[in-house]
């Protein structure tokens, strides 16, 4: 396969000398085929070493700048574990804990460090934390968390527009309405009124690009009232990765709702998200990582959010096996192990990503990167390890484990004030726990030794510690899962 | 990372106009796991921050400590929003007797906070914080043509900040746009100056795109600005000049440069804004999507279709998707077979994707 740099048609612009500067990088970090490093190596250790540092020793004085995000600081490190397969000893466990309940606001959600505003940020990584580290009982986390608290903080932050501020005074961005709806629907907080127009808030932020910007101007002047239909709502800002992971997420998971909104329903063009999305995976002098934007460079954490996102078109009905014929294959009872071999439905080239992390992005010394020569850090290890897991495994919406968890429900009382919709509530807490992961469905580039854990797609935890933490607080049992062949062999 | 200022300065603790508050440790009785090694500044401000926030004290000094630490870490949103709270706080009322469309008086502490901003934006580009305190501050100056001059600036510093260009189309919505014009308090003489600012962005693009014709930021502002901001205009021979506008501008762009996704996609959205089938653009389209042929001429020069030059490399992976959209037949399955085998290789199951999709009569689609 010949490797052809990308055009500049004698016409060379900064972007374009930018570009030509790391395509000349990463192709230094391509192997020679006849090379024994054409075998590339998971420095599973390494990086295990990096993240145990900054757990026990702590972060540098740099780290400075993450002050704020420090329920991110741990959540990405935890995380980092999990996808590693590696788990905390108890003591460390507790000593989590602690740290996290610390930042607990009084009036309600997370806040970046102690003493600190209430945020949805760091609300959705203190939460996520929790459900890696915590437990339910007493001092064990999970019921210390003030759900009726954190409802009327994230009700406190509702827009006319159906869009949410991430704190008070601050911003709007669909960053903060991801973390929002992920927390409120494994935590059952999740009603018909917090969610009243959102769903047209996101589709709103989708640009002419197919990918979603960070936010949309709302119809209505800075003080006034909401101008009639039909009030332009321009997103602003350009179609990007991480605000498009979020946007497309966000839709995932309130589509149990969207099936009781009035008319009209709120529509995305997923024919152009999936072209937008495509079209972020680097070519072959890429080694096949993912930008963020059109003509910016690629970037391993984009490993993620561009590629983590076509697991989220699948439940949209775009690409997968699942999606190939109009019968479901029961890939999850082991019937069709193997296929994937054979048929490779997934949108985008999931070998050539690995080869990008493998690659480029791991830092001989530990941790991985944007991209070299730059240097590793907490954020850019795990996502782009979660990257690299979700290009391995093939994590699918299962209709099959969908109706089982259905047909598991047991009527469970909510304690709290507001009043769900009861069958949406069901709905989301199915829909949610019906990820499975396809039976001999995992390609892992460079063998069985790189296998990660796979995470998922929606969360960004392992499924187990999503299954565990959002049953906890639905008061819901997890159906075992049916597996009616062999288990298949995951590394192919 | 300590900042000149907070060092030079003495620690609060060492301060007599600070004696009166008892700092608040972080963790109380807490050795916190994956701690962050503080300097003795940060350590320091913050400490006293905590307790003015859980004291509730909205004074003057509460500016200077809020300034020390983002001048250390800008992206310590409490200390924003606590600043925030505490100039509404010491900023006079407005005047009762204020006419309605008039510019409002700045007071000397908002004139103060503005001045710190344009040094602040300059110095934390990249933080979120530092563009969403100006749009605070927007509704109280009532100033956006100095913003508009201020984020000129700031993008000659970094041409694709996602803050500062989301920043400038927030401020053209709502200064300029729709909305404004129902806002009450918008003073006149910023109503009056929106046909001229609106002009002037277009202008601002052009000169954008010729420092780099790939900026996609400034594509996707002409985009907000041409369609987004003010939806299509009301006469339909005003939506044609537009529309041939739009298409010769980015015709003209793509022969600059062919193998640009940037115009590629602005051409697309274009064409789909206004429900023209991209096999109106065809004949364009056409003289990029195959090899330099050897007999080229350049005897006719076709202004509605300019040429690749001697330069572009050929074919034009972009041109050939385009056309394969615009067509969606045999032929257009051949191209896209020519980019999964050939052209554009990296997205050869997407491309064959889009083949299976185009043959697809029968079956009906899963939901």
């Amino acid at each position: 396969m010949s490797i052809k740099a990308t055009s500049t048609d004698g016409f060379p612009t900064s972007t374009s000398r930018s570009q030509a500067e790391t395509e000349s990088v990463l192709l230094e970090h391509l192997p020679d085929p006849a090379s024994s490093a054409a075998t590339p190596v998971l420095q599973k250790n390494a990086h295990m070493q990096f993240l145990i540092r900054n757990l026990v020793q702590g972060f540098p004085t740099r780290y400075i700048s993450q002050d704020a995000s420090q329920p991110w600081l741990l959540f990405w490190t935890l995380q980092a574990f999990s996808v590693l397969q590696v788990a905390l000893d108890p003591g460390n466990k507790q000593r989590c804990l602690e740290k996290i309940m610390a930042w607990q606001h009084p009036d309600g959600g997370f806040g970046g460090g102690p003493g600190q505003a209430a945020h949805l940020l760091p609300t959705y990584a203190a939460i996520c934390a929790l459900a890696i580290v915590g437990r339910p009982g007493p001092g064990g986390g999970w019921d210390e968390v003030d759900r009726k608290k954190m409802y009327a903080f994230f009700l406190s932050l509702k827009q006319k527009d159906g869009s949410f501020l991430v704190a008070h005074h601050s911003e709007v961005d669909v960053r903060g309405i991801y973390c929002l709806l992920t927390v409120a629907t494994m935590l059952d907080i999740l009603t018909p009124e917090l969610v009243d127009g959102t769903a047209a808030f996101i589709a709103s932020c989708q640009t002419y690009e197919g990918g979603f910007a960070s936010a949309s101007h709302p119809p209505f002047p800075v003080s006034g009232s909401v101008l009639p239909p039909p009030a332009p709502r321009p997103p602003l800002g350009e179609a990007h990765g991480g605000y498009t992971f979020c946007a497309l997420a966000s839709w995932v998971l309130l589509r149990p709702y969207m099936e009781q909104t009035a008319e009209p329903k709120p529509e995305i063009d997923l024919k152009n998200l999936m072209r937008w999305l495509v079209h972020m995976q680097g070519t072959e002098i890429e080694l096949g990582g993912f930008k963020g934007r059109t003509n910016k460079l690629v970037d391993g954490c984009y490993a993620w959010w561009c590629g983590g996102a076509f697991a989220l078109l699948e439940a949209l009905g775009l690409g997968g096996i699942q999606n190939a014929d109009s019968d479901e294959v029961p890939v999850d009872s082991g019937v069709a192990a193997g296929v994937w071999d054979d048929v490779d439905e997934s949108l985008f080239n999931r070998n050539a990503l690995q080869e990008y992390i493998l690659y480029a992005g791991q830092h001989p010394a530990g941790g991985l990167r944007d991209k070299p020569p730059k240097n590793a850090d907490a954020y850019h290890t795990l996502y782009c390890l979660s990257g690299l897991s979700s290009a391995q495994h093939h994590i699918y919406p299962s209709r099959v484990r969908k109706s089982q968890v259905l047909e598991a429900w047991e009527p469970s009382g909510w304690s709290l004030l507001y009043v769900p919709n009861e069958n949406a509530r069901k709905v989301a807490f199915a829909e949610l726990l019906s990820w499975t992961e396809e039976e001999g469905g995992s390609h892992i580039v460079g063998g069985k030794a790189n296998r990660l854990n796979a995470t998922h797609p929606l969360t960004n935890l392992t499924i187990t510690h999503t299954e565990a933490l959002t049953a906890h607080y639905y008061a819901q049992k997890v159906p075992e899962r049916i597996r009616t062949a062999p288990k298949a062999d995951p590394a192919a | 990372m300590p900042s000149k200022a907070a060092a030079d300065t003495p620690l609060f603790a060492e301060r007599e106009e600070w004696a009166d508050v008892q700092p608040l440790e972080q963790y109380e009785g807490v050795n916190p796991i994956a701690p962050i090694f503080y300097s003795p500044e940060y350590k320091d401000a913050t400490g006293y921050f905590r307790a003015i926030v859980q004291a509730g004290e909205k004074s003057a000094r509460v500016l200077e400590l809020t300034e020390n630490i983002i001048r250390q870490n800008p992206a310590h949103y409490s200390a924003w929003c606590y600043r925030y709270e505490t100039l509404l706080a010491l900023l006079p009322p407005p005047a009762e007797d204020a006419d309605a469309g008039a510019q409002p008086d700045i007071p000397p502490l908002l004139a103060a906070e503005l001045a710190l901003m344009d040094e602040l934006a300059v110095t934390f580009l990249k933080t979120y914080q530092v563009w969403h305190h100006r749009r605070l501050l927007v509704p109280l100056a009532r100033q956006p043509r100095r913003e508009l001059a201020f984020i000129q600036r700031g993008l000659a510093v970094d041409a694709k900040n996602y803050h500062t260009w989301s920043y400038r189309q927030w401020l053209l919505a709502a200064c300029y746009g729709r909305g404004a014009a129902a806002d009450p308090a918008m003073p006149d003489a910023v109503l009056d100056e929106a046909a001229g600012v609106w002009a002037g962005e277009l202008d601002f693009v052009d000169a954008a795109l010729a420092q780099d014709v790939r900026n996609n930021s400034a594509w996707h502002h002409r985009f907000f600005v041409v369609y987004g901001a003010r939806g299509q205009a009301d006469s339909e021979a005003e939506r044609a000049r537009i529309f041939r506008r739009e298409l010769i501008y980015t015709k003209q762009n793509i022969a600059i440069a062919p193998s640009n996704p940037s115009a590629w996609n602005y051409l697309r959205g274009v064409l789909r804004e206004t429900n023209t089938p991209f096999a109106a653009v065809q004949d364009f389209a056409r003289l990029y999507a195959y090899p330099h042929s050897a007999d080229e001429t350049r005897d006719v020069v076709d202004l509605d279709n300019p040429a690749p030059g001697a330069d572009a490399e050929l074919p034009c992976v972009q041109a050939m998707e385009f056309l394969a959209d615009a067509w969606e037949t045999e032929a257009g399955a051949e191209m896209w077979k020519s980019l999964a085998n050939e052209h554009d290789t990296i997205r050869r199951q997407y491309w064959e994707h889009r083949i299976r999709d185009a043959h697809q009569t029968i079956k009906p689609a899963v939901e």
